[in-house]
């Protein structure tokens, strides 16, 4: 507490001695300024596609085949997005993509409380084996599993059904997660387990009413995770539902790039992309504190 | 009922069951492991503890089974054998590893080419990529006003660059002919000529690297293996020896090197066991395809080898043996003059045998060159593994030139690294929850002390980051060898080879070609080498600074 009370002190002295007040603040002034150019012009970097995407999904299909300068279109086609709306496959999609992140959230989210929970609150003979076990399937790469996974799924006959896409993150899907929230449950203080334990509660008991409840920001980190993971996942409905009933969101976006039609209605793929990106969008502008604050968390203990 | 409808509903069942098969069988999991201690004597508290910690695990115990554990020895089982989906397999062996390692057939060459292309992803993307990341954070730790602004907007690029949509823009704007990123180039190019010969540097130098990364992997016939990387590893070595100062630190690193040189020849006589041959033979051979890439002359031989009864080469091009020759023959010469009497009848014959072989191997090799007319060069220069890079290097770009973006091999590559880089922020906010943790006190201190900003960066804040750095790199390494989403959507049918990573090949073998028992092989190459890279970084920790 001492020394940093003492600093601002220190500093203040330092540059009243050095004089020249006057020319510090300029350079000053200048670098503020540089350094604000130089962020805006990033900003500019990692903005642009997103821009770049709303702005042609409003163009017409004469724009989009010339040479692109423009971010603005001449006149605003709005027509582009009721013609999306109103395409069956795509509300379709969208309410199977809406469906299958409700449920992986809904099953994914539950089970990783609990299997967190024991690692983190409860002492249990193996407990450290187990869960440097699931530490090491983090080195595992997908690939390895997703074969045999494959074959597993067609022999129980869940090819083009949500099955292979919702049900394995009921089993605690996703390592990391775990690590997260256990990370997090590993900070409460001992003391709740044992006063709650000493009044006869059992786990489950203190998970529900103690520690669930106190972990509400990890829970909330973990779930946004998810969300976003779960709403941008490629790999596995492209794999498994291979019917065009069954496509989500970023299959359908995906299906628009392979169309042989020339040109290209740009137009139409980018509102179709608009659409997708906007809920992760929300969710990610509500609820950014919570990325922040878990990616920070996975990070510090590397 | 729309179908889609009815296949949410039965998602829904099955959901039910999933939650029901799993509660049940986590209560028998910790009722075996409680029935399993209580076997062993153990009281009654201990076994409630054994019970609950169990069956609470058990959801992700039951998951690791199913999906992890079963699947992944299922596979690997499967990559000995020849398993399509739907037909009956047979036991092959080891020919899957064999053909994959080898790059045997056109599926082996485009796994080795998906393995390079994964390397550059590796080694040109990664280090981009956390520079990116680094610069960012830096910037946005500065005390001033709207920092939480500008990390969210250098954040909102990572949450969508999972997903299909942003990649589809991205592959828009980089359209070679008419995509906004070229046309405002020339644009600017056209108002601000002197921006034009920087951006034609610029496209020389991605150019020319690429089209040599492009040699590189192209003159390596038997894989990456097999002797670019010992080749670029033993370089790297003479650097680090050169450059390293100390005596202590150079028997420190002596017994590094030591170690990893070991542990790749110890994994390249594996490789070589499994592809057939022995191993000091291919190396000779490796050494010699060397020396010719050095003389520029590898695939002439190859030609040569073909045209010898007809076209009437009567010579041998120089190789390695003629190089082996020389040296032996050289060696003993020099031995038999300056050696102890005692083996000098031996070094006498041996020099005097060499002595004849290099005579007649560097005659030999001189008729040859006399031999090499006009239309084997021609054809040598166009199959030269170099071709493209001598091209790219002998003409620098005209002034109407732009890069090529996603419709050539040599920018296909750099797109994607640009895409990454994009993509950076979460490294950003590894790092910037690092600085964090940089206590100020350290910069006071070194600042009473007179040092620099960048004394100070290089000093106190690398160092104090330094385990942020390590999570970035082992993170960014295994993401790099299983980038796959990227791939999908920006490739197309001209640069679909130059592109695919390791896990695109994977993804194409399996799931359009239905070779499954081929891409579990590949998919047990892949995974050995990122545990392998993973644990090296591991071990080689020792720059990594803990508190």
């Amino acid at each position: 507490m001492n020394d940093t009370s003492a600093l601002p002190r220190v500093r203040r002295q330092r540059s009243d001695r050095a004089g020249l007040r006057f020319w510090r603040r300029g350079w000053r002034a200048t670098g503020v300024l540089l350094l604000y150019a130089v962020l805006i012009g990033a900003g500019i970097f990692f903005l642009f596609p997103v821009a770049w995407m709303a702005g042609t999904s409003l163009k017409t299909i004469e724009e989009v085949g010339q040479a692109q300068l423009s971010i603005f279109p001449e006149t605003p086609q709005w027509t582009n997005y009721t013609k999306q709306l109103a395409e069956k496959n795509f509300y379709r999609a969208y309410g199977n993509s809406l469906y299958t992140v409700l449920i992986v959230l809904l099953g994914t989210v539950s089970s990783l409380v609990v299997v967190a929970f024991a690692f983190s609150r409860l002492r249990w003979p193996g407990r450290d084996l187990v869960f440097g076990l699931m530490l090491g399937t983090l080195m595992l790469p997908a690939q390895a599993t997703l074969v045999p996974q494959y074959v597993l799924f067609f022999e129980l006959g869940w090819l083009r059904t949500f099955n292979p896409i919702t049900l394995p993150g009921f089993f605690a899907g996703g390592a990391a997660l775990v690590f997260l929230l256990r990370q997090f449950m590993l900070t409460l203080p001992r003391e709740l387990d044992e006063s709650a334990l000493i009044d006869g509660a059992n786990p489950l008991q203190l998970l529900w009413l103690i520690i669930l409840p106190l972990s509400r920001p990890a829970v909330a980190t973990v779930t946004v995770f998810l969300f976003v993971g779960q709403w941008n996942n490629l790999v596995q409905p492209l794999l498994y539902l291979q019917k065009a009933e069954l496509f989500t969101m970023p299959i359908y976006v995906a299906q628009k790039n392979n169309l042989q039609e020339s040109p290209i209605p740009w137009q139409d793929i980018m509102t179709a992309s608009v659409l997708f990106v906007i809920p992760v969008l929300v969710v990610f502008i509500l609820t950014q504190r919570y990325f922040t604050e878990g990616i920070a968390l996975t990070g510090s203990k590397g | 009922m729309d179908l889609a409808v009815a296949a949410r509903l039965n998602n829904l069942y099955w959901s039910l069951g999933t939650v029901a098969f799993i509660v049940l069988g986590s209560y028998l999991v910790g009722r075996l492991a409680m029935s399993i201690s209580a076997a062993r004597g153990a009281g009654l508290l201990q076994r409630r503890r054994v019970f609950w910690g169990y069956a609470l695990v058990s959801p992700w115990l039951l998951g690791f089974v199913i999906f992890v554990l079963g699947p992944a020895l299922l596979s690997f089982y499967y990559s000995f054998t020849d398993y399509k989906l739907g037909r009956s397999m047979e036991w092959i062996g080891l020919d899957n590893y064999r053909s994959l390692l080898a790059g045997a057939g056109a599926y082996g060459r485009r796994f080795v080419q998906a393995m390079y292309n994964s390397a550059y992803y590796a080694i040109v993307g990664v280090p981009l990529q956390i520079a990116t990341a680094l610069l960012m954070a830096i910037l946005v730790a500065q005390p001033l006003r709207g920092m939480a602004f500008f990390r969210l907007v250098f954040y909102v690029p990572v949450i969508l660059a999972g997903g299909p949509a942003i990649l589809l823009a991205w592959r828009y704007m980089l359209a070679s002919n008419g995509g906004f990123i070229n046309v405002t180039l020339k644009r600017f190019a056209e108002l601000f000529p002197p921006f034009d010969w920087l951006y034609r540097s610029f496209i020389f130098v991605v150019e020319s690297f690429n089209a040599f990364f492009i040699g590189v992997s192209r003159a390596d016939p038997v894989g990456p293996l097999m002797y670019t990387m010992p080749a670029l590893l033993g370089l790297g070595v003479c650097l680090a020896l050169y450059f390293t100062a100390s005596e202590a630190t150079r028997r420190t690193f002596a017994r590094t090197v030591v170690e990893i040189v070991g542990t790749i020849f110890l994994v390249l006589l594996v490789v070589r066991a499994i592809t057939g041959g022995s191993f000091v033979p291919r190396l000779l051979g490796r050494l010699g395809t060397l020396f010719d890439l050095m003389t520029q002359r590898s695939s002439l031989r190859a030609a040569t080898d073909l045209d010898y009864l007809t076209t009437g080469y009567a010579a041998q091009a120089p190789s390695a043996l003629w190089l082996l020759a020389v040296l032996v023959g050289v060696a003993a010469i020099i031995g038999y003059v300056r050696g102890a009497s005692r083996q000098r009848w031996l070094l006498g014959g041996v020099g005097a045998l060499f002595g004849l072989l290099a005579i007649g191997a560097t005659m030999d090799g001189v008729r040859y060159f006399a031999a090499y007319d006009t239309v084997a060069a021609a054809t040598d220069a166009a199959n030269h593994h170099f071709a493209l890079f001598r091209q790219v290097v002998a003409q620098f770009p005209d002034a109407n030139r732009v890069p090529l973006w996603l419709s050539s091999e040599l920018w296909s590559k750099p797109s994607l690294v640009l895409i990454t880089m994009w993509s950076s922020g979460a490294g950003m906010l590894i790092f910037l929850a690092a600085l964090k943790g940089v206590p100020r006190s350290l910069y006071e201190a070194a600042s009473v002390d007179g040092a620099t900003g960048w004394q100070r960066f290089k000093n106190i804040t690398m160092p104090m980051i330094s385990p942020a750095m390590f999570y970035n790199v082992v993170i960014g390494l295994i993401a790099a060898l299983q980038t796959f989403e990227a791939v999908y959507i920006i490739q197309n049918t001209q640069t679909e080879q130059s592109i695919a990573s390791a896990a695109y090949f994977l993804f194409v073998r399996t799931f359009r070609q239905l070779e499954i028992a081929q891409g579990a092989a590949a998919s047990w190459i892949l995974a050995v080498l990122i545990v392998l890279l993973t644990v090296a970084q591991f071990r080689y920790s020792r720059w990594v600074h803990y508190e």
